[in-house]
């Protein structure tokens, strides 16, 4: 498989910090995966997607982005390949309505005004908030903000979407609307998302769960694997999934298949064992 | 909310440029005639906007005290060969009268054609008509675009930054301040504990935008296009052309 973003032995200290926030670090995504990137306050994960964008400059080692190194030279090439969702809402909105907002992109890459009305409009549509379009930010709420933010990112047709904790500050159905959104983006344009969440029920939707602890990779593996680690999860900052949390108190007194179970999965096997007796 | 009548529509930079101007030939007018005609031309302006005349009047509220402070003063020291009443330095005349109603309608002229503009005229507009009008200064290497940027920005964070104060003082509260007791001194020190973080996550807010206008690909000022357009049309020849003949009409018949 291609990888898209290949990272290799990056090291990153903060200016006047003790230790690294990013240590040695390897990592490689493929192409149209969706990867989450999970661990605890301060283990690293939005210093890693700064890198990733170029937004600061690693120490050591080197980062690939669709087969180029990125470096001074080509470091705009590269960041229009990368659409960053950030966690607030409000910090990220530049324009002073929505379309605005969704344009600010292209008018950065100096796309002629015409494309740019289609673009616009294209995005708008993709996210479904093509009524809004002369709102101002004000009127919309959390969801509808982040929405617009993907389009934003979306008009500039970047290949990799990095969420960097984007649904963090929204409401349960804002959550909902914006995951479902990248789901389907995700399917149809053909895009590699990266994921980075605190949020066990959006890792459930990833292929694939890296978890960072100061600084370094310390788990990479499916997401059924990195579920089976149970209680260990705490240690990384994240919940436990409920279905498995319900597996392990269960297992003591019904006799259910080994590994992790998703919600349905569990179900399915309550529902069986009490069929055959 | 957007209206749709003629003077919404008329192009931002020309409204823009009209006000001050109007403002300027408003110091022409020195007899009855003149500033009739200009305070009639004003209330037809505000006829053509549709927008209730009560939001003019609210706009003059906040500065009754200047206009009452202007109007007595001209009355009482315009200096007269013929003082109806006189005492001390004090002098009330017919000249004086006459001349301190000149000036409050003056006042009412400028405050009038200002609110106008700024009702009918998003902030933003207004930005983007600064940078138009200013954009002969890049010659001269003056940031014009990057001071468009800068203002639009300022004008889309004044909502959040108000909410960032109300959140600040809803928790200052919480902890025993007591915004509104004391006296003037006290008062204005009450409002540091407010500041000082209000300061601390405005930065923060500039450095989350920053990182995201930079991960969007904002360099600086040059090479971008623009995605608002401000269109000139017909209608904005027709009222420049307005206010040429109205400066004609107003030369006609002020006084020499």
């Amino acid at each position: 498989m291609n990888n898209i973003i290949s990272i290799k032995d990056i090291t990153y200290t903060y200016p006047d910090a003790v230790s690294h926030a990013i240590d040695n670090l390897s990592l490689d995504i493929n192409t149209n995966e969706w990867l989450s990137i999970v661990g605890k306050n301060g283990s690293g994960k939005s210093t890693l997607t700064k890198l990733i964008d170029g937004l600061i400059e690693a120490d050591s080692g080197t980062i690939e982005i669709d087969g180029q190194t990125i470096n001074e030279d080509n470091i705009w090439d590269a960041r229009k390949k990368i659409g960053i969702i950030f966690q607030n809402p409000d910090h990220q909105f530049v324009g002073a309505t929505v379309e605005d907002d969704v344009a600010f992109g292209l008018e950065n890459q100096g796309v002629p005004r015409p494309q740019m009305v289609e673009k616009v409009d294209a995005a708008l549509e993709m996210v479904d908030m093509q009524d809004y379009k002369t709102r101002d930010p004000q009127s919309l709420s959390g969801g509808q903000k982040q929405r617009v933010a993907i389009a934003g990112v979306l008009a500039t047709r970047p290949q990799i979407i990095i969420m960097d904790e984007s649904t963090s500050m929204l409401d349960p159905k804002g959550r909902k609307t914006v995951l479902d959104l990248i789901k389907r983006l995700r399917h149809d344009q053909n895009m590699t998302i990266i994921s980075i969440t605190h949020d066990i029920e959006e890792t459930q939707l990833s292929e694939r769960i890296v978890v960072l602890d100061n600084g370094r990779v310390v788990k990479d593996g499916l997401p059924e694997s990195i579920y089976n680690l149970g209680s260990e999860l705490t240690n990384f900052g994240l919940e436990e999934p409920f279905s498995s949390q319900l597996t392990q108190l269960l297992r003591n007194d019904l006799k259910l298949p080994e590994g992790f179970l998703n919600e349905e999965e569990l179900m399915d096997s309550i529902w069986k064992l009490s069929s055959k007796m | 909310m957007p209206g749709d009548s003629l003077i919404y529509k008329l192009d931002p930079r020309g409204k823009f440029l009209i006000t001050f101007y109007f403002i300027g030939i408003v110091f022409l007018a020195n007899n009855v005639a003149s500033y009739g005609f200009l305070l009639l031309f004003v209330l037809f302006a505000v006829y053509l906007s549709k927008i209730n005349l009560g939001f003019f009047l609210k706009g003059l509220r906040p500065m009754f005290w200047l206009i009452l402070f202007t109007v007595l003063l001209q009355m009482f020291f315009t200096p007269s060969e013929h003082p109806i009443w006189n005492f001390g330095v004090l002098t009330l005349s017919k000249e004086g009268m006459v001349i301190s109603a000149y000036i409050f309608v003056r006042f009412v002229l400028i405050i009038f054609v200002s609110t106008l503009l700024t009702l009918t005229t998003t902030p933003i507009e207004i930005s983007d008509s600064i940078e138009s009008i200013l954009k002969p200064l890049k010659a001269i290497k003056f940031p014009v675009t990057q001071i468009a940027l800068m203002l639009s920005i300022a004008l889309r964070f004044v909502p959040l930054l108000i909410d960032e104060t109300t959140k600040i003082m809803d928790a200052q509260r919480a902890r025993g301040v007591d915004f509104g007791e004391g006296g003037l001194i006290k008062r204005i020190k009450s409002f540091v504990p407010i500041l000082i973080p209000l300061f601390v996550s405005s930065f923060s807010i500039a450095y989350d935008l920053a990182i995201a206008m930079e991960s969007r690909g904002y360099r600086d000022g040059e090479g971008r296009s623009k995605y608002r357009m401000l269109k000139w049309e017909m209608r904005d020849t027709v009222a420049a052309i307005v206010m040429i003949v109205i400066t004609g009409i107003l030369l006609m018949i002020r006084s020499y």
